[in-house]
């Protein structure tokens, strides 16, 4: 009985032994091709993305706007002669998450390079972890004006404008019209969160201090079902003009209870939702006149942006939206700041691509970008209505595709 | 406040509350006639409703007309989802349980509506959608309007059902005393699994009269669950009318409330319910000596 034991234990230590070294092995290998980055090795980016829980729909938008910035960038012979390759985690919406997986990718993994999630919620604290490892982070979502307030030196928003100044086109629109014709009340309604309520609270501060009164003015929570009483309340104050602070379903259903109601304002105005290939469907067409904010158009002719529309639509079979189309500027961004400083790695090279993006316009799918010392994008958003079935830029003036329809028609 | 804004809050609590009712009255059925907290009873509300907008989706047919399909479908879900799970938990631990077990279910309803038709937002694009009728001033919306009146029609035929039918009769007596109906000679486990089918029978109607008025996404289900096991906690567990009274009340007060307090606090109308219920009639105002026992 002892030999066969003995014998069990030793072929067991053996066995121990083995994994031992081969793991040692492979993580030694793991650690030399991260820091190695010889000339033909790939450039790995590291992204955590809540491609299941609550932001899970806009999580996979920006997943495949990364992933068409990934394949076009390889076809056309990647960046710095490398190829690219993108190392995506699931954060599932979750804060804490989020956290753990930045920090994985770049002290575990050693990715050269790491691009934003989606959300504020989620950009905030990311952004803290890759500061602390002196990363550049370039973020397609973290549009609220907390992100910016955070003294961040290394975040940069990859869009034209932050939540608070979407709204600036019409703004100045509606308090350059005569006084006569210019909208003397007001109703808003603000999802509780920081890029919807921004949104809103931007046209509403405007507004305000130009002497509009604001009738109504309520926050309701995300979880929120009924909008019946806050449409009631909308209608009943019978306000010129209503400003949605929003994401997409509590637009759709806020639309259709103030419509419920028959209010009929001179001008309605929702971030986010009118802009989704879904919304005329959910609201049953009755879009005519709508306003929605948007820092893209697959329309808008940029150079770039015909080739990513393009290779996008052959990809998915329908164009972009503005998910996919921040996360792509997120790509152009990094890789202009990578191609002009020469080095895509951790280690001094992040502080490098910095400065340069500081200092630099890029030219992007969304337009010329460039930002303010706290990464604030210093553009603006366009303004789109529908008209006709169809959804038009109508301001800013150079740019618009249709005339602004004002006051709108009823719905 | 105006007045006209007071009557046009409290039409629409009203018809809120009746679509409260209807949600709710299946999940008292559950724990009435065997002890079962049903928390995946929003999960299959959702999926009627998600069934509803499919059926609508394909045919372009008012998803009304899909209740032909869905309640039949529903019932005998129920039926076999008694027999096959819900009977096997041991009768000690039988309330606890099925906590956990429909907690699963929830989540394996949850993931197959994700899986079929992703995280996307739905709505069933109604031609009536924004229409409303006029009533002294205030505006009755169609669709909430039907949704109402699909609840009460359901409402009425379960009570009739309840009350004047053998299988009524024998439901009843078992929700009462189980004990004593089995030495009458009912068949009890019969019963139980006929009334759960007849509870997510109920989730059917529930579920599709939901779809006219909301968009619908798989994870909705969770924001469901807690305002209706207030409603059945505070009408008394087990009682289909303490559960349509406690829901229209608890409607209209949301919907009241919201206007001097704004949605976010309005929302804890359920909440301070529930807890004052538990604090000081633990068995609802309509449970009678049914939750004492348990």
């Amino acid at each position: 009985m002892t030999a066969p034991r003995h014998g069990r234990r030793i072929a067991a230590a053996i066995g121990l032994v083995s994994i031992a070294a081969l793991t040692v092995t492979a993580c030694s290998g793991t650690a030399g091709e991260a820091e190695g980055g010889g000339t033909d090795d790939p450039i790995v980016i590291g992204i955590s993305l809540p491609l299941t829980g609550d932001f899970s729909e806009p999580g996979k938008g920006v997943e495949r706007g990364y992933e068409a910035w990934r394949d076009i960038v390889n076809e056309n012979g990647g960046l710095l002669g490398r190829q690219v390759e993108l190392k995506i985690l699931d954060d599932q919406s979750n804060a804490d998450r989020v956290v753990s997986d930045y920090e994985s990718l770049i002290a575990q993994d050693g990715v050269d390079l790491v691009f934003g999630p989606f959300s504020t919620r989620l950009v905030v604290p990311s952004a803290r972890v890759a500061q602390e490892y002196g990363m550049l982070f370039v973020e397609p979502a973290g549009a609220a004006e907390e992100v910016f307030e955070q003294g961040f030196d290394n975040l940069f928003y990859a869009a034209p404008a932050i939540a608070n100044d979407h709204y600036n086109n019409l703004a100045d629109y509606l308090l350059a019209l005569p006084e006569g014709e210019r909208p003397e009340t007001a109703a808003v309604a603000a999802m509780d969160d920081p890029f919807a309520q921004g949104t809103a609270y931007g046209l509403r501060d405007k507004l305000e201090e130009a002497g509009v009164e604001i009738l109504v003015n309520e926050v309701y929570p995300p979880n929120t079902t009924d909008f019946s009483t806050i449409a009631a309340k909308i209608a009943q104050s019978d306000a010129d003009i209503v400003i949605g602070g929003t994401q997409y379903q509590d637009a759709v259903n806020l639309i259709i209870a103030l419509q419920q109601l028959d209010y009929q304002p001179e001008l309605a105005a929702f971030s986010t939702a009118p802009t989704n290939p879904e919304f005329a469907a959910a609201i049953g067409g009755a879009t005519e006149g709508i306003l929605a904010p948007t820092g893209y158009s697959p329309k808008s002719e940029f150079p770039s942006n015909v080739e990513f529309v393009e290779k996008y639509t052959e990809m998915h079979g329908n164009p972009p939206s503005e998910d996919e189309a921040n996360a792509y500027t997120t790509g152009q961004v990094v890789a202009a700041a990578v191609e002009a400083v020469g080095c895509a790695e951790q280690g001094e090279c992040q502080q490098e691509l910095i400065d340069w993006l500081r200092d630099n316009e890029v030219e992007t799918v969304v337009g010329p970008l460039s930002w303010d010392e706290t990464g604030k994008p210093t553009g603006a958003h366009l303004m789109q209505q529908w008209i006709d079935g169809e959804i038009l830029i109508v301001l800013p003036e150079d740019v618009k595709e249709a005339d602004f329809l004002f006051p709108k028609p009823a719905w | 406040m105006s007045g006209a804004l007071l009557l046009q809050s409290l039409i629409l609590g009203i018809l809120l509350g009746g679509l409260y009712a209807l949600l709710a009255a299946g999940l008292t059925l559950y724990f009435g006639i065997m002890r079962v907290v049903m928390i995946a009873h929003s999960a299959f509300l959702i999926l009627a409703a998600y069934l509803a907008w499919w059926f609508n989706q394909q045919t372009g047919i008012d998803p009304l007309v899909s209740l032909i399909v869905t309640v039949p479908l529903f019932f005998v879900t129920g039926v076999l989802m008694q027999r096959l799970l819900v009977s096997r938990l041991k009768p000690l631990t039988l309330t606890m349980m099925s906590v956990l077990l429909t907690f699963a279910v929830a989540l394996v309803i949850e993931g197959t509506l994700g899986f079929l038709f992703t995280g996307t937002q739905r709505r069933i694009p109604l031609p009536y959608a924004s229409e409303s009728l006029n009533f002294f001033g205030a505006q009755v919306p169609v669709v909430k309007l039907i949704a109402f009146g699909l609840a009460a029609l359901a409402l009425a035929g379960l009570f009739v059902l309840l009350k004047y039918t053998r299988f009524g009769q024998a439901l009843r007596a078992t929700i009462q005393h189980p004990e004593a109906a089995r030495l009458v000679g009912i068949n009890t486990d019969r019963v139980a699994g006929y009334g759960f089918g007849l509870g997510l029978a109920t989730a059917a109607i529930g579920g599709t009269a939901l779809s006219l008025d909301a968009t619908i996404y798989p994870s909705l289900h969770w924001h469901w669950i807690g305002p209706l096991m207030a409603i059945i906690v505070v009408g008394g567990l087990g009682s289909i009318p303490g559960a349509a009274i406690a829901a229209l009340v608890l409607g209209i007060a949301q919907s009241l409330l919201q206007l001097p307090l704004g949605p976010t606090w309005a929302q804890t109308v359920f909440y301070v319910a529930l807890f004052a219920t538990l604090m000081f009639r633990p068995q609802g105002f309509f449970g009678g000596r049914l939750a004492q026992r348990f």
